[in-house]
């Protein structure tokens, strides 16, 4: 009884090795995760900066490409080129200008008929 | 015995620990409640900033979207002379020619100084400045050359050779002894164009949230009438940062983006403002005066197409502002002389007072009144209502007014707008001086009809004219068309405001056939006379006083009309200031007023009166006939 008492107590009980060993995975496993979470954190933190960085300078650059296509539209400035460039371009003379008659608007009662809103029986004679 | 020993370890080490433990607890409390605000402040302080967002100016446009100013970012680049140490005149070379600075005015600005403040407890401390601004307005491209020449920076040593320390002192000289702060500038492409409308700027430093922030100002004009809109409201940022000073985003705390200002839209054609500054310039070589200005409107709204004044300014230029480059349109006050007739010819018509085919004995040029000699610039006889404003003759005129009353004249001519504000939205309108009755002198009824006694702005004239154009409403002036967003998204708009019917229909049919004499022939302006549009107008040449004394040879000539009479499109104002080569108005301001007219017809597409269609085409006339009778 007494010999098979001290063979029972020298034997490695795995059970509770096993379940140490899990628990300290468990923790490291989570510090780690922690840590390597917060890095990541810091690491996206530190891209969306950078992102917001670029975000405003595009919108500047965006801005300014605008202002100078504006510019460049103005009359003053188109009015300057043309002088420059010699075009021989004047205003146009009332009697040159042909006017023509606006039509008048729709009828919203009575909309003119398109082709395909006739009834069937008018399509085939 | 054993079992004591052990027992009595173990308690010993048990009290070590107690006491261990105790200590730390004490401490936690100690650090923890006792001294948590103090500490925890200091932690925030640390850590915590508070980046404020300056937001962006709004543009101001024209009526069709033109930029007339706007803000682009900049950089103002400083400087911390600390982290420099003897490199002065390394930094100062490279920097120089891409800030475009002296580089021994830049070599003194990097030296380190002392500076002397009091800390809390008013003790005097002196310390090293680790702030100092080198360049404002350094656009965003010389601002990355300046970042890659201080990072490709040789001090001429072998850096690899150096102890630790200075490798770090040549790597933080690099990455952050010069910095840039956000800045704005504010732009105007078009230089002088509209500039007295537009205004000009001035950098000032606001207060937002306790932090002291660059901003732009307005300093006159639409800059300054409109700063609210145009300015927007200021962001912030409360966050956190880390040793080296970035931002760890994700203890970002508060963060509230700015709201850029408004674009501030004006009832300003760009197109019309070039065509009247091109013809004003003109007519300044020809003429030379002292000032010219020029005044385009929509008489219907009140919509001002143009507004200038020569001499002008470039706001991008402050050094060019001078008072003499005031918007003499809305500031100066003057004897309108002959264009003032049409208040009281149009007054006593509304009153009765007088028909349109009463005759007047002009008195041959000379009519004794109250003791004073009336004059006509040449000798008229018998003159109809409407031969007066043909002839401009001052003593028709005041019979008129005689026939009128006193009290009748003041109504009419406060009715008209004349002795108080437009109320047009830009800073320093002058009232004008209109003296009430019991004021007058017994020559006053006599002179005011011709435009002496009574002191005027040039749009003040311009209204009363666009009232007539716009069957006798007068029309409260707009310069600003609306406010919108920076995604073109219309936040207010403006409407036209009538003020107040000034004379009935029939009396507006009656001196609108009178004004159409003037740009005649047998008128005072045959010069402003257009050839394919009928004009109705007025001429005004009005000596100048100083000191209280008429001064000879110093004249303010004028012509306000519109066109096309019979349904007016614009109303045009040219006033010269002591024009040389002529002064009378239809002489010196009629030609002008024709170019701009021409020119402005042709870009506003305004179709010409069909009667006066003599070369067009047969089917441009036929065509240009049948709309004006079936509108």
């Amino acid at each position: 009884m007494a010999k098979n008492q001290k063979k029972q107590a020298a034997e490695i009980r795995f059970g509770p090795v096993l379940k140490v060993v899990l628990l300290c995975s468990l923790i490291c496993g989570s510090a780690v995760g922690y840590v390597w979470q917060k890095n990541e954190i810091y690491k996206l933190g530190q891209f969306i900066r950078q992102r917001e960085t670029r975000l405003t300078q595009l919108q500047n650059d965006n801005k300014r490409l605008a202002d100078q296509l504006a510019i460049l539209h103005s009359p003053v400035m188109l009015d300057q080129r043309g002088r420059e460039l010699n075009l021989g371009l004047v205003p146009a003379q009332p009697a040159q200008v042909v006017r023509l008659d606006e039509p008048p608007p729709p009828d919203e009662k009575n909309p003119p008929r398109q082709f395909v809103q006739r009834p069937a029986a008018a399509l085939t004679p | 015995m054993t079992n004591k020993l052990q027992i009595k370890r173990a308690l010993l080490l048990l009290g070590f620990l107690g006491l261990a433990f105790g200590g730390l607890i004490c401490r936690l409390v100690y650090l923890q409640a006792w001294r948590h605000d103090e500490l925890s402040a200091l932690a925030r302080e640390n850590t915590q900033r508070e980046f404020v967002q300056v937001p962006r100016r709004g543009d101001i446009r024209d009526v069709n979207g033109n930029i007339l100013a706007t803000s682009v970012s900049v950089k103002t680049v400083c400087a911390d002379p600390t982290l420099i140490g003897n490199q002065q005149a390394v930094v100062a070379q490279a920097l120089a020619p891409l800030l475009k600075m002296n580089e021994a005015a830049l070599f003194q600005k990097l030296l380190p100084r002392a500076v002397v403040s009091k800390n809390e407890s008013g003790e005097t401390v002196t310390n090293i400045s680790r702030y100092v601004r080198l360049a404002k307005n350094v656009p965003e491209e010389t601002w990355q050359r300046v970042v890659m020449t201080m990072t490709n920076l040789a001090f001429g040593v072998d850096e690899n050779k150096l102890s630790r320390t200075n490798r770090a002192f040549f790597r933080d000289l690099r990455q952050s002894a010069i910095f840039a702060e956000p800045d704005q500038m504010r732009i105007y492409p078009n230089g002088a164009l509209a500039s007295q409308v537009i205004g000009f700027p001035a950098a000032a430093e606001t207060n937002v949230n306790g932090h002291l922030v660059s901003q732009i100002v307005g300093c006159d004009g639409v800059e300054l009438a409109m700063n609210k809109a145009l300015s927007g409201a200021a962001g912030w940022r409360l966050t956190e940062t880390d040793r080296q000073q970035h931002e760890v985003v994700a203890l970002r705390d508060e963060d509230v983006f700015a709201r850029d200002g408004l674009n501030v839209v004006l009832t300003i054609d760009s197109a019309v403002q070039h065509i009247v500054e091109t013809a004003l310039a003109d007519a300044m070589q020809k003429h030379t005066p002292r000032s010219i200005t020029g005044v385009v409107m929509r008489p219907s709204t009140g919509e001002i197409l143009a507004m200038v004044t020569l001499p002008n300014y470039d706001p991008n230029q402050p050094a060019t502002i001078t008072p003499e480059t005031r918007n003499r349109v809305i500031t100066d006050v003057v004897e309108p002389g002959s264009t003032f007739k049409i208040v009281v010819v149009s007054g006593a018509l509304n009153n009765g007072a007088v028909k349109f085919n009463d005759q007047f004995n002009c008195e041959q040029g000379h009519f004794a009144f109250a003791g004073h000699i009336l004059h006509d610039h040449e000798p008229f006889g018998t003159l109809s209502t409407e031969g007066i404003i043909t002839k401009s003759s001052n003593i028709g005129a005041a019979k008129i007014g005689i026939k009128l009353g006193e009290q009748s004249l003041y109504d009419y001519a406060w009715n008209y707008g004349f002795g108080q504000r437009t109320g047009i939205p830009l800073p320093g309108e002058a009232r004008g001086i209109l003296y009430p009755v019991k004021k007058w002198s017994k020559v006053s009824i006599a002179q005011i009809p011709m435009g002496h006694g009574v002191a005027v702005t040039r749009l003040q004239m311009l209204m009363a004219m666009a009232a007539i154009a716009n069957d006798g409403w007068l029309m409260r002036p707009m310069i600003v068309s609306r406010l919108e967003d920076h995604d073109g998204n219309v936040v207010q708009r403006y409407q036209p405001q009538c003020v107040r019917r000034v004379i009935n229909e029939t009396t507006d049919k009656l001196m609108i056939e009178a004004l159409k004499t003037v740009a005649t022939k047998d008128g005072t302006a045959e010069g402003a006379a257009m050839k394919n549009y009928v004009v109705a107008g007025k001429t005004g040449t009005a000596q100048k006083a100083e000191n209280g004394v008429y001064v000879s040879g110093k004249y303010l000539s004028s012509f306000i009309g519109f066109f096309p009479a019979d349904d007016p499109q614009i109303c045009i104002s040219v006033v010269m200031d002591e024009p040389k080569e002529g002064y009378y108005g239809g002489q010196v301001c009629g030609p002008v007023f024709r170019d701009i007219a021409e020119r402005c017809a042709s870009y506003l597409n305004i179709p010409p009166d069909p009667k006066l269609m003599t070369n067009a085409s047969p089917m441009v006339a036929e065509t240009t006939a049948r709309k004006f009778q079936n509108p």
